[in-house]
């Protein structure tokens, strides 16, 4: 049984248990588990019962943060010593990284022990880790669907109990899809909240880096532990630190809530439209906001995702075309091709969306809204029917989360469960949505909601 | 020939992208739907005062007593 960070690092903390023994642990249940879920592109074993030794040993065991609690990453963070692959065969040829990314080493400061690196959709450019060079990343809570992505392995190492936290990255959705179809806590900060130092990037304009993790505390232990700005990353917002996780105590009362409307529900499944339902009934609002202009907010990030998506592959798109994924390959060359006047276009649409969407916070505080549209589709799912239209699925799970991430907005994702008749098994997740900088908004909600036992993050069986 | 199909013949040249045959008839499909999002994009009224989302910071040298990042 995993236990959650806050307990383990406690209890390696007093002595009560060693970091080797957690560490070893976290091992050997990924050694039995992960050939039915296939999370892990690296195991670092010798690595991390290193690093559990030094931890033992340090004469700052007592007051690290996370001491002695394992943890992975998505393959698109540097790790000293391996290519960082981001989900491809094409990084394999790369020299190795020689310094761990920025936040593995925050974590590791205090006390983390890093475990691994995790499968995602090759250069984070899909919602379903569905990748054909190390196959799909399965949902442990049905191994016959997705774990979501582009952070399927990040999710998924979480659900499984392999480890109690993970970091993965969000652009359009990638942190907040696998979390929903996983059943986990996840949360994207605001944009350039956390530094992106030293990982691989997809759409500079919009990249997040973020957490994974089974209970609010943990999340909220984490993301503590990595803020902090870094001029080495060109978008981190020079903001001091905001610790949230003595504010999480504080809980929900006194919070303006409301309901996103329009797109958030047209484009949501009964399931999805009903977790929503039950979180709003859970902290007593029935108040319903609408934005303008949601529809056109998606397709601006989609159109800058295009453009700087492409721009970066440029290279490889002209020399090695067959050595990308199929599943991102036609898309990475028909995006390269797009008239700059749509991307430009679309960073205008962009800031209008963002000032209009901070004029509706000057009366609320949270925001709810869907994760994904319906719980995770099966493995080669090609299509979806949503708002009565047949959609293409992969695409689809992001529209929800993708009008908010373009402007930045901090959310946490939260898991739960039975909403759907077909598929009771399954989870589904809730975004907490508040203004920028205002993480602690949203974790203090999730908190309240965790705590009234409307969400939870069990481990699947 | 059908312009977009033409445009993406067109754009691969220019950027010396070569698009093999296997490819181009699911490249055209992906262009178009990035061309209806453009619609939806293009159509949202803007000021010339609406500016980009994207604003450029200049970098200043560091100061001798500024730390090097860790």
């Amino acid at each position: 049984m995993t236990a959650m960070a806050t307990h383990t690092a406690e209890q390696v903390r007093s002595g009560a248990t060693s970091a080797r023994a957690v560490v070893q642990a976290s091992l050997d249940r990924i050694a039995h588990s992960d050939p039915g879920i296939n999370a892990f592109s690296s195991v670092l074993a010798e690595r991390a019962l290193k690093r559990a030794d030094a931890v033992d040993a340090s004469p700052r065991r007592s007051r690290m943060k996370l001491a002695g609690v394992p943890f992975a990453v998505k393959n698109l963070f540097d790790v000293a010593g391996l290519p960082t692959l981001a989900g491809s065969k094409i990084e394999r040829d790369h020299a190795p990284a020689a310094r761990d990314a920025l936040l593995v080493r925050r974590l590791e400061a205090e006390g983390a022990v890093l475990v691994g690196a995790l499968h995602m959709d090759e250069y984070a450019y899909g919602f379903t880790t569905e990748n054909t060079h190390y196959g799909p990343t399965r949902n442990p809570h049905d191994t016959s669907r997705v774990a979501g992505g582009s952070s399927g392995g990040s999710s998924a190492a979480v659900a499984a109990g392999q480890v109690p936290l993970t970091l993965g990255s969000d652009t359009n959705g990638s942190i907040r899809v696998p979390s929903s179809l996983c059943g986990v806590f996840g949360l994207k900060p605001t944009f350039g909240r956390l530094p992106r130092t030293g990982s691989y990037p997809f759409v500079a304009s919009l990249d997040h880096l973020g957490p994974f993790a089974r209970s609010v505390a943990d999340l909220a232990l984490a993301y503590d532990a990595m803020q902090g700005h870094d001029a080495r990353d060109p978008a981190c917002a020079e903001r001091d630190p905001a610790p949230t996780a003595a504010l999480l105590q504080r809980g929900a009362g006194g919070l303006r809530i409301g309901v996103l409307g329009g797109w958030f529900r047209e484009m949501a499944l009964p399931a999805a439209t009903a977790a929503v339902d039950q979180v709003a009934e859970a902290l007593g609002t029935s108040r319903l906001v609408e934005w303008a202009d949601v529809e056109a907010a998606r397709a601006a990030a989609f159109l800058i995702t295009c453009a700087e998506g492409s721009e970066l592959h440029l290279d490889d798109l002209r020399s090695r075309a067959a050595d990308f994924d199929p599943m991102t390959r036609d898309r990475f060359l028909a995006n390269a091709l797009i008239p700059a006047a749509w991307a430009t276009r679309a960073q205008r649409v962009r800031a209008q969306f963002a000032r209009r969407v901070a004029k509706s916070f000057e009366t609320v505080d949270v925001l709810l809204a869907p994760s994904t549209p319906c719980v995770a589709p099966t493995i080669g799912t090609a299509s979806l029917q949503i708002a009565g239209r047949t959609l293409p699925a992969r695409a689809s799970l992001g529209l929800l989360t993708q009008p908010i991430s373009c402007i930045g907005l901090p959310v946490v994702s939260v898991p739960l469960w039975g909403l759907d008749d077909d598929a009771p098994h399954l989870p589904i997740g809730v975004q907490l949505i508040a203004a920028p900088w205002r993480e602690d908004l949203c974790l203090r909600v999730a908190a309240a909601l965790e705590a009234q036992g409307v969400c939870s993050a069990p481990i699947a069986p | 020939m059908d312009p977009t199909d033409a445009y993406v013949d067109a754009a691969a040249a220019a950027l010396g992208l070569h698009i093999a045959g296997e490819y181009r008839s699911a490249v055209i499909g992906y262009f178009r739907l990035a061309a209806s999002m453009a619609e939806c994009v293009m159509a949202v009224p803007l000021t010339e005062a609406d500016e980009s989302a994207s604003v450029f910071v200049p970098v200043a040298p560091l100061s001798d007593d500024e730390e090097q990042p860790r």
